[in-house]
């Protein structure tokens, strides 16, 4: 691994404001516990411990940091408050502020939110006995595309963080 | 008109290093009423205090002024040096030429040397009006009460006892060996614990000089260091303790079952009981809450009179009151285990399988509820693979903080004591974070078990998963190994800490002891006065001051007994004084202080004046500490701080802000 990087360190402590990141003390109770772990290795004892001694770049550019889903148990359980979700957070956020490179369905994600208002597109469902159902031929509403003013909205929230 | 004596310590390089002390010693020679000013390297040294000594006799001094280190450290020295010259020992002014100037300005010695004008010019217009006070001695009881009963209780009754002091144990259940009466063996040196303990208790019931007290509490304390006045309740056992031979038939034949609180509930006992196997007294005790015709008060069952062949049964007893004059106090209440069904991702509490420490310390035990045998409790089975989770309730920001200092050395024995029970059929693995081996012998004590072929696995679970037919599996991340271990374990058990007992808030309020931010009871000082509590005359002992280890223990159960008897030795102690007084002249009997007073040192008198009868305000000026609230709040100025009257206070503040005046506002 190169050096630390104690700069880009504070950037991630900036963006955690009250948690404290720094007093992990390696109990390994996050890992133990990660869903993430098994398939997708993902060891948020590790994430922490990289980020306390300044090893920040390399994880901000890495692909680990998007394999977290997110499920909250390392922020339950960790008996220091160290919230590994909440550091892992604030590397995606860096990592966008980089340009660095974010999982395409986190960017189709975004994009659809932008035009359609909805995080996940509007989907035909087969029941079992194979029928497609949706929403004409079950006579629900159309759903309104977003205005101009909720776009200018949303760009605006994603610039302030 | 006052004569005056100044004097400068160097302090080595300490003071004179950083203040010019030589022109202080001339500006205090300029200063009204001074009639000699000195400087010395060492003013606490021997020559120093002749100096002192000398010029009082040559001088026919009546006041002394003493620039140099924090009272805190030489104030009761040079007392006595002066009173040994025949001066009045409150008739001295120390001003603190040292934290307060040099060490705190040493970068700007001129300042520096300004300011130590200042404060010498201070302390003179305060030394002007220094009167001559006298310690007072009260008489004390040559007795000591110890609040609870465990290893604790038991060292420091002894200790007491076999000094000379009547000693009275108080224990709230019905037997006294609290936490150590459960254990099965003890770390480092697995000694069998109630081996080394039940001679102690014994010692404790037959000696001459101690009253033990069980099923008993303290409801009230009043009075004040070295005369205090105790109410013990005696809660009702429904058994003549005289009577009673420890037969235990009546056990036997009662219909009613209960949890056996000694076991950890692993096992049941019955509404008549004795304690545990190694009770003292060896007295049985009825349950009221449990037996039948307490709990319904009807004249039904009775079994256990028709059992008992000494005819020892009184369902009639009642609650008895007892009234107590002590000189001194040790708390020694212990503390108790974590309940780890807060922790719901851990199992405790939901399957069976997953048991806390003491439960273990149980099922190992001899006398225990499987008399010694470790097996699974859901099935009675021998496990095959059993797993130790440390720090559960500890080092958690969710429940303490702490770390609770027994934890790693317990489950370093409970594992040693797994592989010598069961042998080398099974695997035995420790979860640990940190593993704490401080003692002696105690690093050896883990080499011992890593030497039994036990696992350490560094890295903890996140939580404890159990199947509908309650087998258990978790997955926990080794850190040395970076690999992530699939346990399926028969047996969990969880390295709960100490935690505080519940009874601390009351207890607190009993003796008006304060606790830390842990929640344990508060220490006069953590470092240099672990054994005090902040009010005079009560001391702590044990686990009740913060979680620890039997060797700990006793070494705080004895040392807070030598503080008892320190301060009862003589039969009377000096009190300061430093304390308050009313002028009953000006006291209109408003109550104000009675009411803002910390240390329940004031009392109304009631004094008859022109026929009507008034309260006037008084100081117990054994319970004052002298803090100063009272003086504060008295809206007629009735009451004034002795050594630190208004006039005293206010000439100081005078001469700290007007340097003309004060010099010519002297006598």
């Amino acid at each position: 691994m190169a050096k630390p990087n104690l700069e880009s360190r504070e950037k991630i402590l900036q963006k955690l404001s009250g948690l404290e990141l720094v007093n992990c003390f390696q109990c390994i109770k996050c890992t133990s516990g990660c869903t993430a772990l098994k398939l997708l290795e993902l060891k948020p004892h590790e994430i922490i411990k990289l980020v306390n001694l300044g090893f920040v770049d390399e994880l901000a550019a890495s692909d680990i940091i998007w394999t977290c889903v997110t499920c909250l148990k390392c922020l339950q359980r960790c008996p220091q408050r160290a919230s590994p979700y909440h550091v892992i957070m604030a590397l995606r956020n860096l990592a966008v502020e980089r340009e660095a490179k974010v999982p395409e369905g986190y960017l189709k994600a975004v994009s659809r939110v932008l035009e359609t208002g909805l995080a996940e597109g509007v989907q035909d469902v087969v029941s079992r006995k194979m029928e497609i159902f949706n929403r004409e031929n079950l006579k629900l509403p159309k759903i309104a595309y977003p205005k101009e003013s909720f776009q200018a909205a949303f760009m605006k929230a994603m610039e302030e963080r | 008109m006052p004569k005056i004596g100044v004097y400068i310590c160097h302090c080595g390089l300490n003071i004179a290093g950083v203040v010019d002390v030589a022109q202080v010693v001339e500006y205090a020679k300029s200063l009204p009423n001074v009639v000699v000013a000195k400087n010395y390297t060492y003013m606490c040294s021997e020559p120093g205090q002749r100096m002192i000594k000398e010029d009082i006799k040559t001088y026919g001094l009546d006041r002394v002024v003493i620039g140099t280190c924090s009272p805190r450290m030489h104030e009761e020295t040079f007392r006595r040096a002066v009173a040994e010259a025949g001066l009045n020992s409150y008739l001295l002014e120390i001003v603190n030429l040292r934290e307060h100037v040099s060490w705190a300005h040493s970068d700007e010695p001129e300042k520096a040397t300004e300011k130590s004008k200042d404060l010498i010019r201070m302390g003179v217009a305060r030394a002007r009006l220094l009167e001559p006070l006298e310690k007072k001695k009260v008489s004390v009881e040559r007795s000591a009460l110890v609040v609870g009963g465990g290893i604790a209780g038991i060292q420091s009754a002894l200790d007491l006892a076999d000094a000379g002091l009547r000693v009275y144990l108080v224990e709230k259940a019905p037997s006294i060996g609290g936490r150590m009466a459960q254990l099965d063996k003890t770390f480092p040196t697995l000694d069998c614990s109630a081996c080394i303990l039940t001679p102690k208790m014994v010692d404790v019931a037959k000696h001459p000089n101690i009253m033990l007290l069980t099923n008993s509490e303290v409801t009230s304390v009043k009075g004040f260091v070295g005369n205090y006045e105790i109410t013990i309740v005696k809660k009702p056992r429904y058994v003549d303790e005289k009577a009673c031979v420890g037969c235990e038939l009546c056990t036997k034949v009662c219909p009613v079952k209960i949890p056996d609180e000694f076991n950890e509930g692993l096992s049941e006992t019955r509404a008549i009981q004795i304690y545990s196997p190694y009770a003292v007294p060896k007295v049985a005790i009825i349950n009221p809450k449990h037996c039948l015709r307490l709990r319904f008060d009807k004249d039904v069952c009775g079994k256990c009179v028709q059992a008992c062949e000494a005819k020892a049964i009184k369902f009639d007893q009642q609650p008895e009151t007892i009234q107590l004059k002590v000189g001194g106090i040790v708390i020694a209440v212990g503390s108790e285990v974590f309940d780890a069904s807060q922790m719901a991702e851990l199992g405790y509490g939901h399957c069976k399988n997953v048991i806390s420490n003491i439960e273990f310390e149980r099922l190992v035990n001899a006398s225990g509820p499987t008399g010694g045998k470790i097996v699974c409790p859901s099935d009675g089975k021998t496990p095959k693979t059993v797993v130790f989770v440390q720090c559960v309730g500890s080092r958690d920001k969710r429940f303490h903080e702490y770390c609770c200092r027994v934890g790693c050395m317990a489950t370093l024995k409970q594992a040693i004591l797994t592989r010598e029970h069961l042998g080398r059929n099974v695997n035995i693995y420790v979860c640990f974070n940190d593993m704490r081996a401080f003692g002696k012998g105690y690093d050896e004590f883990y080499r011992r078990a890593r030497d039994l072929d036990i696992n350490f696995v560094a890295g903890l679970p996140s939580d404890i998963r159990y199947d509908t037919d309650g087998t258990l599996h978790f997955d926990v991340y080794d850190k040395g190994t970076n690999k992530l271990l699939e346990l399926r374990p028969d047996l969990v058990i969880l390295a709960n800490g100490l935690v505080p007992n519940r009874d601390l808030g009351k207890i607190g309020e009993l003796f008006h002891v304060s606790r830390s931010a842990d929640g344990f009871l508060l220490e006069a000082h953590p470092k240099l006065r672990p054994l005090e509590s902040a009010v005079s005359g009560i001391f702590l002992a044990g686990a009740c001051q913060g979680p620890k280890d039997i060797p700990d223990t006793v070494a705080q159960a004895s040392g807070a007994a030598a503080k008892v008897i320190d301060l009862l030795a003589s039969g009377e102690i000096e009190l300061e004084p430093l304390k308050a007084v009313v002028d009953g002249d000006l006291c209109s009997g408003c109550r104000i202080c009675e009411s803002v007073c910390p240390f329940l040192a004031v009392e109304m008198k009631t004094e008859k004046m022109d026929k009507k009868e008034k309260l006037k305000a008084d100081i117990v000026e054994a319970m004052c500490q002298g803090c100063g609230l009272c003086v504060a709040a008295c809206p007629t100025g009735a009451i004034k701080m002795r050594h630190y009257t208004d006039e005293q206070v206010l000439a100081q503040v005078q001469a700290a802000c007007t340097e003309k005046e004060a010099k010519e506002g002297g006598d």
